[in-house]
C-alpha cells in the first residue's frame, strides 16, 4: 500500500494504538481551541487552561514521556502567546524548583550514605519483637524522617529493611503475605502522612509556599510545623490501627527474623567518621531550613547541602545525575510556570467562582462543605497525577475559593499527600509496589478506609485547632 | 531459529514454559526466556532504580529474580542446560543490564548453544515487541491466560511467528490441527507443524475450509503437498474437509484437545486493523494452544 510494506503499516497502528490519548489530547486541546472564550475569562486564560488540560490528559495517560511533557508546556506557553519567551522562562526556575532539584540530589546522597543498616537498629532497639509494635514503629519513624526529608528518600531506606524482616520470617510469600503488606504500607503510608509535617517535606510544600508568598501570606519553617505537625501525630496511630485491621499479620512476634536482622546489620553497622560528617552536613541543612529558609529559601539551602556532600566527595556527580531524576524536575519547573500562568491570566478566579457559584449558599452556611470539595478535589488529582503537580495545577484554584487564603492553600498542601489509593500518587508507593510484594488491589483495599478517614479528620482538625488561629 | 518465550511467575506460567521449551528443543532453537516486570510509573522510575541498588547492598533480590530462578531450575531438571552451569547454579550475579530496562543472563544450553534468561520492565505488549524488534526471534510463545486482548495484539503487531499456549495441559492426548488453504504461509506453517508434531509426538488433521460448497484446486493441493511432507517425515494423519466459516469451524474442530498451526494471515494490516483476518478470530474463539506461522 503507497510503497509501505506491511510491517511499516503495522507498527504505524500500534503506535496509534499506543498513542491514542496523545491523539485525543491533540484533537481535544484543538476543539477547546477553536469554542469561544468563556464569559468572564480571559482570552490568555483561555488558553492557559487548554495547555492545564492537555498537561492532566497526557500525564494521566503517560501517553509521551514526562520531559517530553514539560517541554511541551513551555513551548504552548510561549506559541499561544500567554507570556514571552523571557517571561516563561523566568516563571520555569524559582526557589521551589531549586528546592525539587536540591531534595532529590540530597535523597541521593542521603541513601548512598547507606544509614538504613544503622537506622534498621535503632528502630529494632526501640520497637522489640512485637510485629505490632514494628508497625507502629515503622510508621512513626517513617513519618517523622518524611517530615524533613521527603518520602522518596524515607522509603528508599526503610523497604530493605522491611523486606530482610519479612524474608527473615518465611521465604514462602504466601506465609507472609499479611506481614509484607503492612509493614509496607507503615513505610509508604508513614512517609506519606510525614511529608506534609514540614515544608522541606516534600516539593508540593514548597510550591505552596511560593504561591502564599505571591500573595503576600508568609510562614516560616516553624509556623508551618506548628499549623501542621500535630495533624500528622493524629493520623499515626490512627493509620496504624487501620493497617493492621485491615492485613492482620501472621506472627505476633518476630523474634527469629529480628534477631537474623540484627545480625545482618551488625555487621556492617559501624559508624565511621564519613557518616558522622554527612549526617553533620544533613543536621546544618536541616537548621538552615529551620532559621534561614525565609532569608534564603528552602531550595538554595537544600542546593548548600549538595555542595557540601560533592566537596566532601561523598557522593560523585556521575552517581548523583545519574540518580537525579531531571525530568521530574522540568516538568515541576513547567507546571509551576503554567500554575502562575493559570493565576496571573484570571484563569484560576475563573474556575473558583464557577465552583462556588455551583454550589451555592453553602459554602458561606456551612464552611466545612467548602473544605470538604477542596481536599477531595485535591485528593482525587493527586492520585491519579501526582502530589506535587496537583498542587502546582490545583493550588491557585482552590485558594480562590474562599476567605483564608492561607488554610486553603495549607489544606491543599496536606490533602496532596493523601495518594493512598494508588501506586502511583506519590513516589514512596511506586516504590513499595515494585517490589511486586503489595498490588494496586491492596492499595486499594486499605487505600479508601485511610483515605476517608484522613479526608474527614483534615476537615475537623481545620475547623478546630485552626479555628484557634483565627 | 530462536526463540522467546514469556513468562510471569511461577504459579502460572509453568505451561507456558514446559510446552514452549518443547518446541524450542524441536527447532533446536537458541531460547530466550524473559519475564517482564510492571510498568513503573515514569515519575518515580530514578527512585525506584536508587531503592533496587540499596537493595543489591542486602542482598535482596529484585523483582523477577525469583521467575527466572524458577525458570533456572525447570531447565536443570530437564537438563537442558550444560551440567557445569547447573551445578554452579542460578548466577543472579551475572544479571547483567543491557539498557535501562533490560538484564540479562547467559547459559549454556544443551540442545542449542545458549539458552537467555532476561529482565525487562513496562507495558508487557512493547516490551516483548521491542525485544523481537531488536533481537530478531522467528517464533514468540506466550501463555494465553493473561488478558484476551493481549495474545490478540501480539499477533496484529509483532513482527514474528507466535505460539499461544492457550488452556495447555501437559497431560492431555493432544492432536495438531494443521490448518491450509491457498494462502502463502501455509507451506511454511506446514513445515512448522511437522517440527511441532515430532516434538509433542502427536498425530495430524490436516483440515481446509471452504466458504463455498466446491474446494477451490489450491485448497485441494494444498492438502495433498501438507499430506505428502507429513508422510514422508513418517507422522500420522488424516484430512479433513469443512464448509462453512473457517474461523468458526476451525475453532470448533480443534476442541480443546488439538494444538492448532495455522499461516498468517497477508491481509492489509489496515483492514485487519478494522475487521480482524482469519487467524485472529480463530485466536479469539479457540479453547485450545495455536501457533500462528508467519
Amino acid at each position: 500500500m503507497l510503497g509501505f510494506s506491511n510491517q511499516s503499516i503495522a507498527n504505524f497502528l500500534f503506535w496509534v494504538t499506543r498513542k491514542k490519548w496523545l491523539i485525543t489530547t491533540f484533537i481535544v486541546s484543538l476543539y477547546l481551541f477553536y469554542i469561544p472564550t468563556p464569559e468572564g475569562l480571559s482570552s490568555e486564560g483561555h488558553r492557559t487552561l487548554i495547555i492545564a488540560i492537555t498537561t492532566l490528559i497526557l500525564i494521566v495517560s503517560e501517553s509521551i514521556q514526562l520531559p517530553a511533557i514539560a517541554i511541551l508546556i513551555l513551548i504552548m506557553e510561549v506559541i499561544l502567546g500567554i507570556d514571552s519567551p523571557d517571561g516563561v522562562a523566568s516563571s520555569f526556575m524559582s526557589d521551589a524548583v531549586f528546592f525539587i532539584m536540591g531534595s532529590l540530589m540530597l535523597a541521593v546522597a542521603i541513601v548512598h550514605q547507606g544509614w538504613d543498616k544503622r537506622i534498621a537498629l535503632g528502630i529494632i532497639k526501640i520497637t522489640g519483637n512485637k510485629t505490632q509494635n514494628i508497625i507502629f514503629g515503622f510508621l512513626l519513624i517513617s513519618a517523622i524522617m518524611a517530615s524533613f526529608i521527603g518520602e522518596h528518600t524515607v522509603a528508599a531506606i526503610m523497604l530493605p529493611i522491611a523486606i530482610s524482616l519479612v524474608r527473615y520470617t518465611s521465604s514462602d510469600k504466601k506465609k507472609v503475605k499479611n506481614l509484607a503488606s503492612v509493614l509496607l504500607f507503615s513505610i509508604a503510608y508513614g512517609a506519606l502522612i510525614g511529608s506534609v509535617g514540614t515544608p522541606s517535606g516534600g516539593g508540593r510544600n514548597v510550591i505552596m509556599l511560593g504561591y502564599l508568598k505571591d500573595s503576600n501570606l508568609f510562614i516560616s519553617y516553624l509556623e508551618w510545623m506548628i499549623q501542621v505537625y500535630p495533624f500528622i501525630l493524629v493520623q499515626i496511630p490512627i493509620v496504624s490501627w487501620i493497617l493492621i485491621k485491615s492485613f492482620p499479620p501472621e506472627y505476633i512476634h518476630l523474634d527469629t527474623s529480628v534477631r537474623k536482622l540484627v545480625v545482618q546489620v551488625a555487621k556492617s553497622a559501624s559508624i565511621t567518621r564519613s557518616n558522622i560528617i554527612a549526617g553533620l552536613i544533613f543536621l546544618l541543612v536541616f537548621l538552615g531550613w529551620i532559621f534561614f529558609s525565609e532569608t534564603f529559601g528552602l531550595g538554595t539551602i537544600a542546593l548548600i547541602g549538595v555542595f557540601l556532600f560533592l566537596v566532601a566527595g561523598y557522593v560523585e556527580w556521575d552517581y548523583l545525575s545519574k540518580h537525579t531524576h531531571w525530568g521530574v524536575i522540568l516538568l515541576f519547573g513547567s507546571t509551576i510556570s503554567l500554575g502562575s500562568n493559570i493565576k496571573s491570566t484570571g484563569a484560576a478566579e475563573w474556575l473558583a467562582d464557577i465552583i462556588v457559584n455551583f454550589m451555592g449558599n453553602i459554602f458561606e452556611s456551612f464552611p466545612f462543605i467548602g473544605d470538604t470539595v477542596i481536599i477531595i478535589m485535591t485528593t482525587t488529582m493527586a492520585n491519579v497525577l501526582s502530589s506535587s503537580a496537583t498542587v502546582a495545577v490545583l493550588g491557585p484554584i482552590t485558594m480562590n475559593m474562599g476567605e483564608n487564603t492561607l488554610q486553603l492553600g495549607l489544606i491543599t498542601a496536606i490533602a496532596s499527600a493523601f495518594g493512598y489509593f494508588t501506586a502511583i500518587a506519590a513516589p514512596a508507593c511506586t516504590i513499595i509496589y515494585s517490589s511486586g510484594l503489595v498490588s494496586a488491589k491492596d492499595f486499594l483495599k486499605v487505600g479508601w478506609k485511610v483515605g476517608l478517614i484522613s479526608i474527614g479528620l483534615l476537615v475537623l482538625y481545620k475547623n478546630t485547632y485552626w479555628a484557634l488561629f483565627n | 531459529m530462536k526463540i522467546l518465550i514469556a513468562i510471569s511467575s511461577r504459579e502460572y506460567s509453568g505451561q507456558t514454559l514446559s510446552a514452549g521449551m518443547m518446541v524450542s528443543k524441536s527447532f533446536k532453537a537458541s531460547t530466550t526466556i524473559v519475564d517482564v516486570g510492571e510498568k513503573i510509573n515514569q515519575f518515580s522510575i530514578k527512585e525506584v532504580d536508587m531503592v533496587q541498588e540499596r537493595m543489591d547492598s542486602w542482598d535482596i533480590d529484585r523483582p523477577g529474580v525469583d521467575v527466572l530462578e524458577w525458570a533456572f531450575e525447570y531447565l536443570a531438571k530437564k537438563e537442558l542446560i550444560k551440567t557445569h552451569a547447573i551445578e554452579a547454579g542460578f548466577p543472579k550475579n551475572t544479571l547483567i543490564e543491557t539498557s535501562g530496562r533490560r538484564s540479562e543472563v547467559f547459559l549454556e544450553g544443551t540442545f542449542c548453544e545458549d539458552v537467555n534468561l532476561i529482565l525487562r520492565n513496562g507495558d508487557i505488549i512493547e516490551e516483548l515487541k521491542n525485544e523481537v524488534q531488536n533481537y530478531g526471534y522467528d517464533v514468540t510463545i506466550i501463555g494465553g491466560s493473561g488478558k484476551r486482548g493481549m495474545s490478540h495484539d501480539l499477533t496484529q503487531y509483532i513482527n514474528s511467528s507466535i505460539f499461544v499456549v492457550n488452556n495447555y495441559k501437559s497431560n492431555e492426548d493432544y492432536r495438531l490441527l494443521l490448518a491450509v488453504d491457498n494462502s502463502p504461509g501455509t507451506r511454511k506453517a506446514v513445515k512448522y507443524g511437522v517440527r511441532i508434531a515430532q516434538a509433542f509426538d502427536i498425530e495430524v488433521d490436516i483440515v481446509t475450509v471452504s466458504k463455498t460448497d466446491e474446494f477451490k484446486d489450491e485448497y485441494k493441493s494444498a492438502v495433498n503437498w501438507a499430506s505428502k511432507f507429513l508422510r514422508r517425515s513418517n507422522i500420522k494423519h488424516q484430512t479433513i474437509f469443512l464448509k462453512g466459516n473457517p474461523s468458526e469451524l476451525i475453532a470448533k474442530e480443534a476442541g480443546d484437545n488439538h494444538i492448532i498451526v495455522m499461516g498468517s494471515s497477508k491481509r492489509n494490516p489496515l483492514k485487519t486493523f478494522f475487521q480482524g483476518n482469519k487467524p485472529l478470530k480463530v485466536l479469539e474463539n479457540s479453547q485450545c494452544p495455536i501457533l500462528i506461522v508467519k
